[in-house]
């Protein structure tokens, strides 16, 4: 493995739970990689249980919430994914194991194809074309600014705000069908290859009128009080465990971007976003700023993409070998751990960051409010989908 | 002052589209000739079957989209519900694409609510529940509940084409549709037309 190494524990930054290993920002271990300890079921004076799910309207996926609560406080809360897939990859080609993982979760199919080919690469020991890095790089952005946008939205539609959460939605189709004339596939599905992303980038610069109209809301949303009062002192988190925008929003300085040389990001150059309240207000204002400083990486790639590049047909080293890389995803760090023979995938563990956020998520919620819920939920950008995924 | 929003809005103008603009290729009609190694057999003695098709590209250059959104396969209409249509989403076990496509029907550019439909937060309120994604253990007792408590006349949607032939990743919905909007994730122009279709109204 090029950008990792096995290691009897752990050093720096720890990233989560991938299959049975532990992985941390530069090494992979396999001790046993703790889950966080929620506090169990106390029994309160005067408590009852509430059930939130699996399918109600104010949830976007099917998930199950068990709420213990003594009226409008929640003292306790279990989550149940409810939808889980068996998606098998093992015994395919990296191409047929493509389409499987490109579906495990749509809105970041882009950082998962990119992560898992990476991981294809590092294990066959092929050399990126450094056009394609930086076609990778744009996939992974605009992703991002989809996510913001659709995670800022569903926030001003819990408070209400018919207004912005409509314009931010005409917003989101805009960047769809942007997203669409450049690659073909509004969720970039059937794009990215090995060593080849087949996406034409003439008109990337177009981003520019979206985050341009995106800023005023933006602003306007920074000087309601009837928005900022539901997210500012929700759902407080500070965890060192923590990724992407929720540990950025505690001034943690954790970004995947900056932190492996798997793509170019450094020679960009892009600041890394942060706040300090660490509540869902500090996750807002990461994820807004965020769209912008994504803006400006799309920019500055408009000028070296090169599409009339001829990408090199890939030459792999090994057909046999075990890969690892991590990428950002709008939500935080996801990684795929591969091993392949002749070709052909014998393993692959997912580490999504989904699966991180929803136990952040329970350790902020506790203490908080039934009227909290929502603001704090969506601010999170959990997506069920690849929680609730057995990668076999 | 910057959060008026009223004004804001106002000031913005009409964003409603009257016709279909900037569709994305993959997930309309697919069109051609040949035998191509499909891996969902969505393309069978050069005819294309569009529940099957997951639009992964492996048939292209020989088959290409032709730009037509209206793929949606109707079985049956029913005009009581011409002038509101109230819809329940359900999700079986999807991959996120078919929610966030159902999501922007409501957006300024498609606004269903001009057709006369609308989202409900139950089912007990709803004249049909779509259902999208594969069909997951946990999820067959949800869906069979949330059907039962819907009110009569009652119509099934499946949206998707893992709830409708199960894709690549799964099993079907097994509930008989009124209508079955295909594509990975269909677009948003075909369900707004398959909804208008299936309440009997019109564009």
């Amino acid at each position: 493995m090029k950008h990792y190494k096995w290691s009897d524990k752990g050093e720096g930054r720890k990233i989560g739970k991938i299959g049975n290993y532990c992985l941390y920002d530069k090494v992979i271990t396999e001790e046993s990689c703790e889950e966080t300890n929620l506090s169990p079921d106390a029994k309160y004076y005067g408590a009852f249980k509430f059930v939130y799910g699996p399918s109600a309207g104010g949830l976007l996926e099917s998930i199950k919430f068990d709420i213990t609560t003594d009226g409008e406080r929640i003292l306790n809360i279990n989550s149940i994914p409810y939808k889980i897939r068996k998606i098998k990859v093992t015994g395919l080609s990296w191409e047929d194991a493509l389409l499987k993982i490109e579906r495990i979760n749509a809105p970041f199919s882009a950082s998962h194809i990119i992560a898992f080919l990476l991981a294809i690469e590092d294990a066959m020991n092929i050399e990126q074309d450094y056009q394609t890095q930086l076609k990778r790089i744009a996939l992974l952005e605009l992703e991002r600014i989809r996510n913001h946008l659709f995670v800022i939205a569903r926030l001003t539609e819990a408070a209400s705000l018919s207004v912005p959460t409509f314009h931010l939605l005409y917003l989101i189709e805009e960047t769809n069908r942007l997203i669409g004339k450049l690659c073909g596939h509004r969720y970039f599905f059937g794009v990215n290859y090995i060593n080849k992303v087949n996406c034409n980038f003439e008109k990337l610069f177009k981003i520019l009128d979206i985050v341009k109209e995106f800023r005023l809301i933006f602003e306007g949303l920074l000087e309601s009080r009837i928005f900022i009062d539901r997210l500012q002192q929700n759902g407080i988190l500070r965890d060192r465990d923590s990724i992407g925008p929720a540990a950025r929003a505690a001034g943690l300085e954790y970004d995947a971007r900056l932190e492996l040389n798997i793509l170019p990001y450094k020679e960009i150059g892009f600041k890394i976003v942060k706040a300090e309240d660490a509540d869902a207000f500090g996750r807002f204002l990461v994820r807004g700023y965020e769209i912008i400083e994504s803006s400006k990486i799309l920019i500055e790639l408009t000028d070296i993409i090169k599409d009339n590049t001829n990408t090199e047909e890939y030459k792999a080293i090994n057909d046999e070998g075990e890969g690892l890389a991590r990428v950002e995803s709008p939500s935080g760090d996801l990684a795929y751990y591969v091993k392949i023979k002749e070709g052909r995938v014998t393993s692959a563990q997912l580490l999504s960051p989904s699966y991180v956020n929803l136990k952040s998520f329970m350790k902020s919620v506790k203490g908080t409010i039934f009227t909290d819920f929502q603001f704090n939920w969506e601010s999170f950008g959990i997506w069920i989908s690849e929680i609730g995924v057995n990668l076999e | 002052m910057k959060n008026w929003w009223f004004l804001r809005g106002v000031r913005k103008g009409i964003l409603t589209e009257k016709t279909p603009k900037d569709i994305a290729e993959w997930s309309t009609e697919i069109e051609g000739k040949g035998v191509v190694n499909c891996p969902t057999k969505a393309i069978e003695n050069g005819k294309w079957i569009a529940e099957r098709c997951i639009f992964c590209r492996r048939c292209y250059p020989n088959y290409k989209p032709n730009l037509n959104y209206e793929i949606s396969i109707i079985k049956g209409t029913q005009k009581l519900f011409k002038k509101s249509f109230f819809i329940y989403p359900i999700d079986a076990g999807s991959c996120g694409g078919c929610n966030m496509e159902i999501k922007l029907i409501s957006s300024p550019q498609y606004d269903m609510t001009r057709f006369g439909i609308f989202f409900t937060n139950t089912p007990r309120h709803a004249d049909a529940i779509i259902v999208m994604g594969t069909l997951t253990e946990k999820m067959k007792e949800v869906i069979k509940e949330a059907y039962n408590a819907m009110p009569e006349p009652k119509l099934v949607v499946l949206l998707g084409t893992c709830a409708i032939s199960g894709g690549i990743l799964g099993e079907a919905i097994p509930l008989e549709a009124s209508v079955l909007i295909p594509g990975c994730p269909p677009n948003p122009y075909t369900i707004l037309d398959a909804l208008i279709k299936v309440k009997g109204g019109k564009k």
